[in-house]
């Protein structure tokens, strides 16, 4: 029995049935809720690693949960919602999920971000040298690399994806970067966001139609993948 | 209770209302007239006696019958015949002053005087009246055409109503209400009038309403306005009751006169036709509307029952064969089974996600999110979310790097574009060519798909983004016709528009044109 604790918050049986048994293969020990009510005392009473959380909820709106949880705890969120709703993705996202999975999702999927969420939760600070296929990014010396290739990024593109890599696998909001690299005033500057990830795509990735390595999440954000 | 109805009038005419006619009412003036001409005639013929010989006299005796019939008509000149005989005799007949006669053919003159002035009278007058006929029949017939004209320009109810009261009103010089049946409340009626002044009050509609009902012509008068009555006409054609004209009267008000009474007819029995043409016109519409609605509900139902059942056929089948404990499948064949029944989920995903988009544009809930985006990244997520499909296929994508920002609903233009692929995809050989090419020009960014397919028949080319239509093709393609629909119902929410030309044979080009906003002009515009 692993000792890795997955918490499952969705009201349909039939998902939470399809999660128990893909879960279990991975020995993850599961932990079920049908209501944000529930969550919330099950999160304080069992303490899991991690929380999947659907947003729409019979009593407690998924995101007002997200915030609750954020209130007190850092346990990693991810997020599942149904298309059309970018706007609750966001507001979850910006309430301080980790990441997301539109449904209908495919489990593989969402294994590999529960994966990257937990490493995420456990990477231990000070780790100066980023590695993800021909993409090397040392923070300390501030360093970009492609396949050795030194590339020259301005201040603003650097600063983008230095925070992608400290959040790596992490969906980042369009407003979370636009504050993060340029400041507060500027979250709704998503012309500019868009230009620069655009020139910085330019210059790491081989094809900037079908990028490696900064994905597009529509209407939400970007992630940086990793291998 | 103020209002009292006249009794009911049985027959559809309004001519035995009135007290009489203005021929009638003048004609003993007509009748004086003749009598002065007999004077004026015996006087003329007193002076010229001298002059003249009796039978010439009588001419001028002849002179009056023939103006007092054109001008008193039939009673009037036979009157004057009878008096100039008389006259005659007596003034200008030996023995003068007397009504003996002494010469037999003197009688005889008299007696041919008098016929000739008889039947000059009555061929006289009825001439009159002939002219007056066919001058009264000109009028109404100019008035009637000239309501016709307005009627035939006229597009709705509300301007078919100000055209039949415009002409009503200037006949009578009063205030016209018309009541029709409220096409949202058949029970009820809705007062039309040429302007807000006029009160209609509850008195006069509920009169209108027995009025239409009835199909009788009623009269009541105003609660609200002392001395006001209001005469109800109802619009009766062969078929129904189309509505009602109400007439205000003041108090004091003369009766009309035959002509204006004729002319109300026969502008209602016109405005009668006219509203119900124009009724049946919209209950043909309506019908039409029906018929469509029916024709869409059906194909949609087939389109679910069909297509969202096919997947689920796949699905079933695989699951219940992977369930079934007595099938030998080694680890190949379940991976290929399952393979199938994954994709058959994501093709039932697609249309599901196809049906809500249309449900959605359908119902005016879309909502767009714009942003700027990149037509590059676009074009990314697109052949990401097509997956496997587009995996093995030759693509070639040719996007200029200074190309502009669009500003757009990232999800829902990828959707559309998801759309346009998926069809070049479906619709070409799998070993051809898919090229995606964008380019700036006059203010748009135009994004082209071109296939090197079966194309589209020339004749369906203009069909291809109506709901539900699909091309009739040998290879059982599967769709629901409702992608190119719902991709062009995106595009234009997006304030752009699509188009598509083929060559049969030669493939299919689709070419989606968005007009770009002036701050999004340059891609460089924020480089440091």
């Amino acid at each position: 029995m692993s000792n890795v604790k997955v918490l499952v918050v969705d009201d349909e049986d039939s998902i939470r049935r399809f999660l128990r048994v893909a879960l279990a293969s991975q020995s993850y020990t599961l932990f079920e809720s049908t209501s944000g009510q529930e969550a919330l005392s099950c999160v304080a009473e069992h303490k899991p690693d991690l929380i999947i959380l659907d947003l729409g909820l019979p009593d407690i709106e998924g995101v007002e949960v997200t915030r609750l949880l954020r209130e007190w705890t850092k346990i990693p969120i991810i997020i599942l919602s149904v298309r059309g709703s970018e706007s609750d993705k966001i507001a979850a996202l910006d309430a301080g999920a980790d990441d997301y999975l539109t449904k209908p999702f495919s489990v593989g999927e969402l294994l590999a971000r529960l994966r990257a969420a937990l490493r995420r939760a456990a990477q231990t600070p000070g780790e100066p040298v980023f590695t993800t296929g021909s993409l090397k990014v040392d923070l300390l010396r501030r360093l970009v690399t492609i396949d050795d290739h030194e590339i020259q990024l301005t201040p603003n593109e650097y600063e983008l994806l230095r925070l992608f890599v400290v959040n790596a696998g992490k969906v980042l909001t369009h407003r979370h970067l636009l504050r993060e690299v340029w400041g507060a005033e500027y979250g709704n500057e998503f012309h500019m966001l868009h230009v620069n990830i655009s020139n910085l795509r330019r210059k790491i990735e081989r094809d900037s139609t079908r990028p490696q390595f900064i994905i597009t999440e529509p209407g939400v954000g970007y992630r940086l993948r990793i291998s | 209770m103020a209002h009292k109805d006249s009794p009911p009038n049985s027959g559809q005419s309004l001519k035995k209302r009135g007290t009489g006619t203005p021929a009638l009412k003048f004609a003993w003036r007509y009748y004086l007239l003749g009598c002065g001409l007999v004077a004026l005639a015996t006087l003329l013929g007193h002076f010229t006696s001298g002059l003249l010989a009796p039978t010439n006299i009588l001419m001028i005796y002849l002179l009056c019958v023939t103006v007092s019939a054109i001008v008193g008509g039939l009673g009037p000149s036979i009157l004057v015949s009878i008096l100039s005989v008389l006259t005659f005799d007596f003034f200008f007949v030996p023995p003068y002053l007397t009504l003996d006669v002494e010469h037999i053919q003197y009688i005889f003159t008299l007696i041919v005087f008098l016929l000739v002035g008889i039947a000059l009278s009555y061929f006289t007058s009825m001439l009159r009246r002939q002219t007056e006929t066919s001058k009264r029949r000109e009028q109404e017939m100019a008035a009637l055409y000239a309501l016709g004209q307005d009627l035939a320009v006229a597009s709705d109810l509300q301007s078919y109503t100000s055209s039949i009261i415009k002409r009503i009103k200037g006949t009578i010089g009063q205030d016209v209400i018309i009541f029709l049946p409220d096409a949202r409340n058949e029970a009820a009626l809705k007062a039309y009038t040429d302007s807000s002044e006029i009160n209609v009050d509850a008195n006069i509609s509920n009169t209108a309403a027995r009025s239409f009902q009835r199909k009788e012509i009623t009269e009541c008068s105003s609660d609200a306005i002392k001395g006001l009555k209001a005469l109800c006409l109802p619009l009766v054609t062969t078929r129904r009751a189309v509505g009602v004209i109400v007439l205000i009267k003041s108090g004091d008000a003369v009766d009309y006169s035959v002509e204006q009474e004729r002319l109300l007819s026969a502008y209602s029995d016109l405005a009668a036709v006219a509203i119900e043409s124009i009724q049946l016109a919209d209950e043909l519409h309506n019908a039409e509307i029906l018929k469509a609605t029916e024709k869409l509900q059906t194909a949609l139902l087939n389109a679910i029952s069909h297509d969202l059942r096919t997947p689920l056929v796949s699905i079933i089948g695989v699951l219940s064969s992977l369930q079934e404990e007595g099938m030998d499948l080694d680890d190949a064949d379940k991976r290929s089974l399952i393979q199938v029944a994954r994709e058959e989920a994501d093709r039932l995903n697609h249309l599901i996600t196809n049906l809500l988009d249309e449900s959605r544009l359908e119902s005016g809930a879309l909502k767009l999110s714009l942003q700027p985006a990149e037509v590059n990244d676009l074009v990314g997520a697109t052949l990401e979310q097509l997956g496997s499909r587009v995996n093995n296929r030759i693509i070639q994508i040719d996007i200029p790097a200074d190309l502009p920002f669009i500003q757009v609903d990232f999800g829902l233009f990828v959707q559309a574009l998801v759309n346009i692929v998926d069809n070049a995809l479906k619709y070409s050989p799998p070993d051809s060519l898919i090229e995606i090419k964008a380019r700036y020009v006059h203010q748009e960014v135009q994004i082209e798909i071109d296939d090197r397919g079966t194309g589209i028949p020339e004749q369906d080319l203009p069909h291809i983004f109506d709901k539900f239509y699909r091309i009739k093709r040998p290879d059982n393609v599967s769709g629901t016709g409702l992608g190119l629909s719902i991709t062009k119902g995106l595009i234009e929410a997006h304030g752009g528009h699509i188009e598509a030309k083929s060559q049969a044979g030669r493939g299919t080009i689709v070419s989606i044109i968005l007009p770009v906003s002036a701050d999004l002009m340059t891609a460089e515009k924020f480089n440091e």
